[in-house]
């Protein structure tokens, strides 16, 4: 049994990266195809289109220092809290990515009929981003109470 | 949702129906960037626009063939948003029919269980209200006694603009939350058509097609006199 809460413990501490970057993968690549859609009807503001299809990525970036912090011996008491927070994080991380994607996807979409209003399709994708934050800040935060603190040597 | 994302975004937006001189882009480019549907929802497609779009009708098809082909195809398109699409269509059509066959002085259609003129859920209630102003149906359909006066003030511009109106207004619904799946390339090809028939409209065509059509209905007729 004990081996097992061992084993949550390892895929706690590993999930906000592997989640975040499977989230990153997803929805940048909506993102990215909704940018080259719009290349192909537009004659300028390719770098932008490219640019909003990167906002993805900053999950699996919050997912790196999330596993980061969680780094610490992986043991039956530090294992359930490694678990709890690792993978709970991971799993917003992953769905706000994918979600965000879709949001660029919108927001290229719309920019490209009506470029004025660039800036503020961002908008939404913007407020998802603010929910991966809350996810990632919160983790930092309320790891300090798992056992066995402290970077492994 | 996300197959369809390049699709989408790379189709030109579409703009007002009434605003537009031409088309957002031509068939063949249209044809073009239809190109990356899968096999089969292009059939799909092909099946859809083959129904709805008056053009691919034969001239000589009758009610009872269109029909038949919508109730063949409805359930074959596997998707209930897509089945709602067409068959508003087709109720659409259905109300205006009815309206003609009135305004023409045509008795009330059977009110027996197989219906060989109309499509959908009101062929009774238009059967039963024949005589009624928008055969009691103005509750759902606001538009009818407006579509009726059109119909008897001999202004068939002002009824088609209402009714490519309420069709592009049933576009917008069925386009709500679909950014890029199939449904939205659907609504989009739909929107095409409509836009493509609208700018289409002006006398020389007009011309052409009514030289067409008459040709066409005499053609059976070519020989009536040979023998004499």
């Amino acid at each position: 049994m004990n081996d097992f809460i061992v084993v949550l413990g390892w895929l706690g501490l590993f999930a906000p990266l592997a989640l975040g970057a499977a989230g990153s993968i997803i929805g940048c690549a909506i993102a990215g195809q909704a940018a080259i859609g719009a290349m192909l009807d537009t004659e300028s503001g390719y770098g932008r289109y490219v640019g909003v299809s990167a906002m993805p990525s900053s999950q699996v970036i919050y997912g790196i220092v999330v596993m980061f912090t969680l780094n610490r011996s992986v043991t039956v008491e530090s294992a359930a809290g490694l678990f709890g927070i690792g993978t709970l994080t991971g799993v917003a991380l992953l769905i706000s990515a994918i979600r965000q994607g879709h949001c660029c996807a919108s927001a290229i979409h719309a920019a490209k009929a009506k470029p004025e209003i660039f800036g503020l399709s961002l908008a939404p994708a913007a407020i998802v981003e603010g929910f991966a934050v809350f996810a990632f800040v919160f983790a930092l935060v309320i790891s300090a109470g798992i056992p066995g603190g402290g970077l492994q040597p | 949702m996300t197959r369809y994302v390049l699709l989408i975004t790379s189709l030109p937006h579409p703009g007002p129906l009434f605003g537009a001189r031409q088309t957002p882009l031509s068939r063949l480019r249209l044809e073009q960037h239809l190109q990356l549907l899968e096999a089969g929802d292009r059939q799909r497609l092909d099946r859809i626009e083959s129904l709805l779009h008056w053009d691919r009708l034969p001239f000589d098809t009758t009610d009872a063939e269109i029909l038949q082909q919508a109730r063949h195809l409805i359930p074959t398109l596997g998707d209930t948003r897509l089945q709602t699409i067409v068959e508003q269509r087709l109720e659409l059509r259905t109300l205006i029919a009815a309206l003609r066959r009135r305004h023409r002085g045509e008795p009330a259609p059977p009110l027996d269980g197989h219906c060989n003129w109309g499509y959908g859920r009101w062929t009774g209630a238009i059967a039963r209200y024949w005589q009624e102003p928008g055969f009691r149906l103005q509750g759902l359909y606001p538009w009818l006694p407006e579509a009726e006066k059109l119909l008897t003030d001999d202004d068939p511009l002002g009824l088609e603009r209402l009714l490519l109106a309420q069709v592009w207004r049933q576009l917008d619904r069925a386009g709500e939350e679909h950014w890029f799946d199939f449904v939205a390339v659907v609504v989009y090809v739909l929107r095409w058509n409509l836009i493509d028939r609208w700018v289409r409209y002006s006398e020389t065509v007009a011309t052409q097609r009514f030289d067409a059509l008459t040709e066409a209905g005499l053609d059976r007729f070519a020989d009536l006199f040979s023998g004499y």
